[in-house]
């Protein structure tokens, strides 16, 4: 009997608890249970990173030795064409400067963060981090990686912690694109691309994209997925897009600022009688050891905007 | 004193979790150290004090992690029924009861998981889901049970009388 009253308690207890907290009542509890938390959160961290360090180092070390040999001719290969870019940017630069234009928005405001804790749920890819809605930080807001290309988006805010969405999070949607070149098809040349992560992938060529070929966007959805990570779906059917080639947010949708990288392609799906095209994407920021973020605050996104 | 330190470890083990222990992957899952703990108090100890600790265990998780309050309290509560099966013995030992209640909790606690997740709003895969978290979830949760079972074992006050008497087995045989 005494069993099922308190299970009878429990369940009340608990669905009611679902109700308030899916209407943030519980935000003050989640937000000092994460204050009170945060010190022995980073004494824990500290004694098992080096563990994991070592844990990750064993079981990566084969995959390790290829990517290092992979990333020595990725600087060879980047070293020579930084030479060669050297007078495009001073020219780029020149004309620019006489046009006005202001190119990676330099009037940006980033907030700085710590990433304090993940989700160990399976289901959902988020961490938190240790500023909040007292630092001016938003739901929506786009978190950029310390090098800037993308992390995700605020999910959920407390007064001084934000649970942001990982970009391979199920629930997350990001409008991409993708310049490929459009006078060659199936050839695997393109103005932007990066080294493949994937072990055996073709290293992109040496020789720089052709002036004289044509290059167009494809857009697709870049979707989170609990199987591939990172999925860029929707592409046209007669899309060729090579290994390597990075993806980057179109804009559209005013949810995220065009011209953020967010990866780079790693396979294409190839699916007869498709309406649509897949790739599985590479995130160009390693989201799984994340330790510092930086929040964009400057960018409003659509769904913040008020009417 | 004996609920303070239950809760204290719980706390502890829910911060571990989503801090130290979420960088540590087996089969793409990170054991469920609180999932665990609740189990094992809750075989070892007995019912009055699985009512108690059991719950408390779901909340420390659900604080410290970015489900709705409650998804974890109300994930739990099959672990004090699955437990109080366990505790009728048919063999001579504590720990084969405890990993297959470790794996039937964490199998049912997923599935109330990912029945909140998808009540409350989130994208849900279901297929994906049971195949890459769930499942590995059972079999990781039952695999790292040793780790917990042997301290809250150790700290029984039904064990610590028997200390040395026997391995795994049960002092009350």
């Amino acid at each position: 009997m005494r069993l099922i009253w308190w299970l009878a308690t429990v369940v009340t207890v608990s669905l009611v608890s679902i109700f308030l907290s899916h209407h943030h009542a519980t935000d003050p509890a989640h937000n000092l249970t994460l204050t009170v938390s945060a010190p022995l959160e980073d004494v824990l961290y500290d004694a098992v990173h080096p563990i994991d360090n070592i844990y990750e180092g064993i079981a990566d070390r084969g995959d390790l030795v290829r990517e290092n040999e992979e990333l020595r001719a990725e600087i060879e290969r980047l070293q020579a064409e930084l030479a060669s870019r050297e007078n495009n940017d001073q020219r780029i630069a020149a004309l620019e400067d006489a046009l006005g234009v202001k190119l990676n928005r330099p009037d940006d405001k980033l907030l700085a963060a710590n990433v304090v804790a993940q989700d160990p749920s399976g289901q959902k890819r988020l961490v938190a981090i240790d500023r909040g809605s007292g630092d001016g930080v938003e739901e929506g807001m786009v978190i950029l990686s310390r090098s800037g290309s993308l992390v995700g988006t605020v999910a959920t805010t407390y007064k001084d912690y934000a649970w942001i969405r990982l970009i391979t999070d199920p629930d997350s949607a990001v409008n991409a694109q993708v310049e490929v070149n459009a006078t060659q098809p199936g050839n695997n040349t393109s103005p932007l691309t990066a080294p493949s992560a994937t072990p055996g992938a073709a290293t992109p060529s040496v020789t720089p994209a052709p002036t004289s070929s044509e290059t167009t966007s494809v857009r697709g959805v870049a979707d989170g997925n609990l199987r591939q990570g990172l999925v860029l779906d929707l592409l046209p059917p007669d899309a060729n897009i090579p290994k390597g080639t990075l993806v980057v947010t179109s804009g559209l949708g005013g949810n995220y600022p065009a011209g953020i990288l967010i990866g780079s392609i790693k396979d294409l799906q190839q699916r007869p009688q498709a309406a649509f095209k897949k790739a599985v994407l590479e995130p160009a920021t390693q989201l799984s050891s994340l330790e510092t973020v930086l929040v964009l605050v400057s960018f409003k996104p659509a769904r913040l905007e008020v009417p | 004193m004996r609920y303070a330190g239950a809760f204290l470890v719980a706390w502890v083990l829910a911060v571990a979790n989503v801090s130290a222990f979420s960088y540590i992957k087996v089969l793409g899952v990170t054991p469920d150290f609180v999932l665990i703990f609740a189990t094992c108090w809750a075989v070892i100890r007995g019912e009055p004090e699985a009512l108690m600790v059991v719950p408390f265990a779901g909340l420390m998780r659900d604080l410290l992690s970015s489900d709705p309050i409650g998804t974890s309290m109300l994930g739990f509560v099959p672990i004090v029924l699955f437990a109080a099966i366990a505790r009728v013995q048919v063999i001579d030992s504590d720990f084969p009861p405890t990993v297959a209640v470790v794996a039937a909790g964490s199998l049912t606690f997923g599935i109330i998981q990912t029945l909140v997740l998808g009540v409350t709003g989130q994208h849900i895969e279901i297929w994906q889901v049971f195949i890459r978290v769930i499942v590995p979830g059972v079999i990781v949760n039952a695999l790292f049970t040793p780790i917990v079972y042997l301290p809250v074992r150790w700290s029984s006050p039904r064990f610590t009388g028997l200390r040395g008497s026997r391995g795994l087995a049960s002092p009350y045989s």
